[in-house]
């Protein structure tokens, strides 16, 4: 009822505001995302079995994001609508729409606030991150009260409380944090700089969820019990000092003692083994460092992250991306280009070793080079992820230029995705991107890359897909159009891919045709797509990421 | 400076977020579910139908089957637990297709009960819990919502007989539900599923591929309407409802192994089941 009450108030002052906008000067501005779905089945590639493919032909999402500033309060208002959208689970349906966000926010000399849906962070997120990412569905808004207050010029003080949201809900469990923060330099004479924080976040569990973890609890032999707690507090200490070219980030938390779930973990019941989901009870730990330098030309970067029992949710029984408290940053290079990107080393909230090196160096404006090299243990020292990356970009008179490299990959398949017995997937990727302007506002880009993967001396085939070939060509017509053609082709068949009646492995396309039609800040595209299956079993669970196949309809615009 | 303000914040972190090394912690009863049987029809309590959906290619099933086992040590026949193999990872292997474990049926129940985000997943008395996305619900709440739901009073008990012919292998099932409590929902249905334990079928497991793998009670068949039968007649407290049903087994399942299970559930968009019962095909 409070909600609604609120609703009603920030509506009729948005009724209120383009009069009054314009008389006292105020701002409004937005913007809208759509998304429409055609979907039309193709059992062939796997795109069945689902709503839309059987009977509902059509999915699609929306947001329509308002802002208003005015008499020192910025406002804000989200209206978010689900229409049979795969987005939130892949292989069902969700219909709904709503206020998905709202926010008042005000400073009064010092001291400042926020009502409503929060987005924020303490340090780099590992205690506590509240953050949207439309294309996983995740809103892990926090749905409170904020208040912060500027101690000096260079010294802030915040605090936080709210629940988190889920969907058009939010969950049980209360969550509240503080976090200081500063900025701290030498005199004139020297060049340095200081900016360090420290947070703590706590999480008191609600009744329901500890009900029933006790519940499963209780069903646990006695050597496996604990007794489980309601709050648990995470703590952070970071700080980023900067001289000269080097700039160098440290951050250490620490978790209290906190019921997790291991998707791993093993019970015992008659003297018979039993892996999967276990509750255990234990601290967590993360320490994360990333030091940067810059001389002229070059540009490094190191990182380094150890992570142990870290998995901070609202509730423990949370799986997959729902109910997360914290972001713990990723250590492998996040690729764009289509199968460099096909195996992906998802963040270990358990236990996790990894390091990161980054060099880039430019001689000149036209040439430049980048070697990113990833390695990613757990805590035993098994191998979860290696990857060495590297790219050449060279730029010919403004006419053309060309980026090309190779990208060489170990991915732990049965520990990401849970599948036993599999061997550690051996990919090498070689690729290539070439840009040609034909004049002024015409372009022609092609962009190639082949996926080579190592022989599953088990299966006798070539290890989960194979090898892949991809083939994208895109030509820029003036500022407005832009169209897209490519293919992802299954070259070489491997052991998960698809089987005809025959017995033989298929070498299937996979093609794609966009069309963008781009005016001042309004983005229209029209796409055809078949986008192979996949399968991602993590937290103890399997999640089938199926197969696309039919017509994409998408707008973005600001105002 | 720093030292000043950390220590500010170190302070008003204890003051603001109330920290405590004491807090009174829940209490834990070890394998106290309360009755494990449930009795004759006159002392029936309230029975939870726990609707696994599961395959033979899901790797983290095995783990769910063997939760249910120990959900099934603690409340006995209070709990009625029905495995039913389909979606994505019920596609059967190709040494074991002859288990007929994936039903078109099953699926055409996954579908009824929405799609879940992934597997082993449950449906628990049909019902859509607080905060949970849809009726679909992890391995690890399972417990929870089976107590919640066995901690209510049953409003109907359920009476199951069962007359099976060995030479036909026909099954007579007579269901008699007795309305404990005035029951004003617009649509109450009654669903009859036929289950079988001890199916010997492959399974991927954490291990790998298991050949012998016992698959534990597997959706067999529906009896009534997948969607259960509408029931038709007053819900008033004192009358009993008869129903007679028959279905006749496939050769290949084993009748000792076999269970009727009857659901009594609302019906049209909440399905929450109200009591459930089961019993052995041969007595």
């Amino acid at each position: 009822m409070k909600c609604y009450a609120y609703i009603i108030c920030i509506l009729a002052l948005c009724a209120v505001i383009p009069t009054v906008a314009q008389e006292n000067g105020g701002r409004l501005s937005g913007s809208l995302e759509t998304n429409a779905n055609f979907f039309i089945r193709d059992s062939l590639i796997g795109a069945a079995n689902i709503p839309q493919y059987d009977r509902q032909k059509f999915g699609g999402e929306g947001w329509l994001n308002l802002n208003y500033n005015n008499w020192g309060f910025d406002f804000g208002l989200r209206y978010d609508f689900f229409n049979n959208s795969n987005l939130l689970n892949p292989t069902g349906s969700y219909t709904d729409q709503g206020i998905g966000m709202w926010y008042i926010r005000k400073k009064i000399d010092r001291l400042g606030f926020e009502a409503g849906y929060i987005y924020d962070q303490v340090g780099s997120g590992i205690i506590f991150r509240s953050f949207e990412q439309r294309p996983l569905l995740i809103d892990n808004a926090l749905y409170g009260l904020k208040v912060d207050y500027d101690i000096s010029d260079n010294w802030k003080i915040k605090g936080f409380t709210g629940r988190q949201k889920q969907q058009f809900d939010t969950y049980d469990s209360v969550i509240r944090g503080l976090n200081i923060e500063g900025f701290v330099q030498g005199d004139s004479t020297s060049n340095w700089t200081m900016a360090p924080g420290f947070g703590v976040v706590a999480r008191a569990l609600d009744d329901a969820s500890m009900n029933s973890l006790v519940a499963t609890l209780n069903l646990y032999p006695e050597e496996d019990l604990f007794e489980p707690r309601y709050n648990s507090y995470a703590f952070t200490l970071y700080n980023t000092l900067s001289k000269g070219i080097v700039s160098w980030y440290v951050e250490g938390a620490y978790k209290t003692d906190d019921q997790l779930n291991d998707p791993f973990g093993v019970i015992v019941r008659d003297g018979q083994e039993i892996i999967g989901d276990k509750f255990i009870f234990e601290p967590g730990s993360v320490l994360y460092s990333s030091l940067s330098i810059a001389p002229p030309k070059w540009g490094i970067t190191l990182e380094a992250k150890r992570t142990e029992n870290f998995s901070f949710r609202t509730r423990p029984q949370a799986q997959l991306n729902r109910g997360l408290v914290n972001f713990l940053p990723p250590m492998a290079r996040i690729n764009t280009y289509r199968l460099n990107a096909r195996y992906n080393a998802a963040t270990q909230e358990l236990a996790e070793m990894a390091f990161q090196a980054d060099v880039r160096y430019a001689p000149s404006r036209k040439l430049s080079f980048n070697v990113n090299y990833s390695h990613i243990d757990d805590l035993g020292g098994t191998l979860l992820y290696r990857e060495l990356f590297t790219e050449v970009l060279y730029k010919h008179k403004r006419l053309w230029t060309f980026t090309g490299g190779l990208q060489i990959q170990n991915y732990n398949q049965e520990r990401f995705e849970f599948k036993p017995g599999v061997p550690i997937v051996e990919t090498v990727i070689p690729y290539f991107d070439f840009l040609y302007k034909l004049d002024r506002s015409h372009n022609i880009r092609f962009e190639g890359q082949y996926m080579a993967t190592g022989d599953d001396d088990k299966a006798g085939v070539k290890q989960d897909y194979g090898d892949w070939v991809f083939g994208l060509v895109e030509v820029s017509l003036g500022r407005n159009w832009t169209l897209v053609a490519s293919d992802m082709f299954n070259i070489d068949p491997g052991k998960n891919s698809p089987i005809d009646d025959s017995g033989e492995r298929q070498s299937l396309h996979y093609p794609r045709f966009d069309v963008y039609y781009t005016t001042g800040p309004t983005r229209l595209a029209l796409s055809y797509v078949k986008q192979v299956e996949g399968v991602v079993c993590t937290g103890g669970i399997c999640r089938l990421e199926p197969a696309f196949s039919g017509v994409k309809f998408s707008t973005n615009t600001s105002f | 400076m720093i030292k000043k303000y950390l220590s500010i914040s170190f302070l008003a972190s204890f003051l603001l977020l109330g920290f405590a090394c004491e807090e009174v912690a829940p209490v834990l009863n070890p394998t106290d579910g309360g009755s494990g049987s449930g009795g004759p029809v006159s002392e029936q309590k309230r029975q939870v139908v726990i609707e696994e959906f599961t395959g033979v290619r899901c790797v983290n099933c095995p783990a769910a089957s063997e939760a249910i086992a120990a959900l099934v040590g603690v409340y006995g026949d209070r709990l009625v637990p029905v495995a039913i193999h389909a979606g994505f990872f019920a596609q059967p292997y190709p040494e074991s297709a002859d288990a007929g474990l994936e039903t078109s049926t099953g699926g055409a129940i996954l579908t009824f009960l929405g799609e879940p985000l992934g597997f082993p997943t449950a449906v628990v008395n049909r019902r859509n819990f607080d905060g949970e996305e849809n009726r679909q619900v992890v391995q690890n709440t399972w417990a929870g919502y089976v107590a919640e739901e066995l901690a209510q009073d049953p409003t109907v008990r359920i009476d199951l007989n069962s007359a099976y012919n060995d030479a036909t292998g026909n099954v007579d099932i007579e269901a008699d539900l007795y309305i404990d409590q005035n029951i004003d929902f617009e649509d109450v249905r009654l669903t009859v599923y036929i289950t079988e334990s001890n199916i010997t079928a492959t399974q991927l497991t954490p291990a790998g591929i298991d050949e012998n793998y016992k698959h534990k009670h597997a959706f067999r068949t529906v009896v009534t309407a997948t969607e259960g039968d509408i029931i038709n007649e007053n819900l008033t407290a004192g009358s009993v409802i008869n129903r007679n049903l028959s279905v006749t087994l496939d050769p290949s399942w084993v009748a000792a192994e076999c269970d009727i299970v009857a659901i009594v559930h609302q019906g049209g968009a909440v399905l929450d089941v109200i009591q459930a019962h089961h019993i052995p095909v041969v007595e």
